[in-house]
């Protein structure tokens, strides 16, 4: 038996709620607000409270998916890649680099939301670039 | 209630007291995990600058050192019922005050712990009306605006006192209050006394589901009168509400209620809840008005 609480920041919006991760027998179970936490004092908005659902829930993916015949179907990382950056090519080929938009998360890292932004400006080449929070 | 505080807080407000209490709490608990009188220990530990409930084993005997209690809260029996809940037979240990234990009573009155394999260290603190005498500063009210005053209710307002609006600008006053809720169901799920599988606040036939704030005043009616036999006014609800709506005076005034009809205050004993209603009979007896 064996239970932890991690402590941890909201990843859901800009505010940064502390939270407290509860983990028993190496699950995640729940989340609690950090009550000595700066910023939120110890509360927290629904979606801080649920902030463990989407690590947990059923529903999320484990693997990339591929349309073929109108129907999503698994694939490898491998094969989504290289559809993806095909596709991507072609599209900017036929109607230039600012045809694409990236959306950022806030469920990723502040650095891999910069990688985001470097790939939309230097990799495709548009300023398309924004953030879930902003939907 | 302030300078009563201050009052309750003088005997206990030296440094002297806080590390003999410490001493004697570290010495008990470890105690207790080596002759096996528990598998674990809940109470607090600093992680990263903040104090945070933690648990402490057997196999870790020298970590109990970290063993502390300080300013910050936690319903420690919360997270108890959720490890027995996965793990029967496990006997845990508890750092608590005065409104863990009251939490513990009820969690042992409707059947969410077992007593026999519990054991708390107590600590003093939490001014309640339930509990008078603290030695933590913790539950120091907050100061509210001048315009909460004008048009909501002050947090740190007596039942005796908000009854005293007329019964229209009561109205007003919680409607006010109530209206800032952001459904965030917080006060629910801190509560150390919440624990229904199936909760009516998300029932769609009972509180209407899409809109924020949630259908008022029903919404809030519904929890606080829900409270009644189970709140033992440990104010976490209030600590965790983004929108400070004042729900420990309102599930105070539940309480009182429960008082007075029934003879039962909710958390000072384990005596069976005036709603524990078990078999086809109703057995409750109202006390006559
Ligand atoms: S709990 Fe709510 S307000 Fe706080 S960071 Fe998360 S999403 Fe933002
Ligand atoms: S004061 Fe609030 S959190 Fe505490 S027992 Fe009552 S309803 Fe639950
Ligand atoms: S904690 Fe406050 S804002 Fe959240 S659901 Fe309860 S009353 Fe509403």
């Amino acid at each position: 038996m064996d239970y932890k609480m991690i402590p941890s920041v909201c990843s859901y919006c800009g505010t940064g709620c502390g939270v407290l991760f509860q983990v028993m027998d190496g699950k995640l179970t729940g989340t609690m607000p950090m009550k000595t936490h700066p910023v939120n004092e110890g509360k927290l908005c629904i979606k801080g409270w649920n902030l463990h659902e989407h690590v947990v829930s059923d529903k999320r993916l484990q693997t990339p998916l591929l349309k073929k015949d109108g129907q999503l179907q698994e694939a490898t990382w491998d094969q989504a890649i290289q559809t993806t950056a095909g596709k991507l090519k072609a599209i900017i080929k036929d109607h230039g680099p600012d045809s694409v938009g990236v959306l950022a998360s806030a469920k990723i890292t502040n650095e891999e939301n910069y990688l985001a932004q470097k790939f939309a400006r230097a990799v495709i080449g548009t300023n398309n670039v924004d953030h879930c929070a902003r939907l | 209630m302030e300078e009563q505080m201050k009052e309750w807080l003088e005997p206990y407000s030296t440094t002297d007291y806080k590390t003999s209490t410490f001493e004697t709490m570290q010495e008990q608990a470890k105690e207790w995990l080596d002759q096996g009188k528990v598998d674990l220990f809940l109470g607090y530990k600093m992680v990263q600058g903040h104090p945070l409930p933690h648990f402490f084993k057997k196999d870790n005997l020298d970590e109990v050192d970290d063993l502390i209690f300080g300013q910050a809260r936690y319903s420690l029996e919360k997270i108890a019922t959720k490890i027995a809940a996965e793990h029967p037979e496990m006997k845990i240990g508890l750092l608590v005050r005065d409104c863990n234990q009251r939490a513990l009573n009820v969690l042992y009155v409707w059947n969410q712990l077992n007593p026999d394999n519990m054991e708390t260290i107590n600590v003093n603190c939490c001014p309640s009306k339930l509990k008078k005498h603290a030695d933590c500063s913790y539950l120091e009210p907050e100061k509210y605006g001048s315009y909460k005053k004008m048009v909501g209710i002050d947090n740190n307002m007596e039942v005796e006192a908000a009854e005293e609006f007329s019964q229209e600008e009561r109205y007003n006053r919680w409607l006010y209050e109530f209206q800032k809720c952001l459904k965030c169901y917080g006060c629910r799920d801190i509560c150390p006394v919440c624990f229904c599988k199936e909760c009516s606040l998300e029932h769609p036939d009972l509180i209407a589901t899409g809109s924020i704030p949630p259908e008022v005043p029903i919404f809030h009616l519904v929890r606080a009168v829900h409270m009644g036999g189970r709140c033992i006014d440990c104010g976490l609800c209030e600590d965790a509400c983004p929108s400070d709506i004042p729900l420990r005076l309102l599930y105070r005034k539940v309480s009182e209620t429960v008082e007075d009809v029934f003879g039962y205050k909710t958390g000072t004993h384990t005596d069976q809840s005036p709603f524990n209603l078990l078999g086809d009979e109703v057995t409750l007896e109202p006390k006559p008005l």
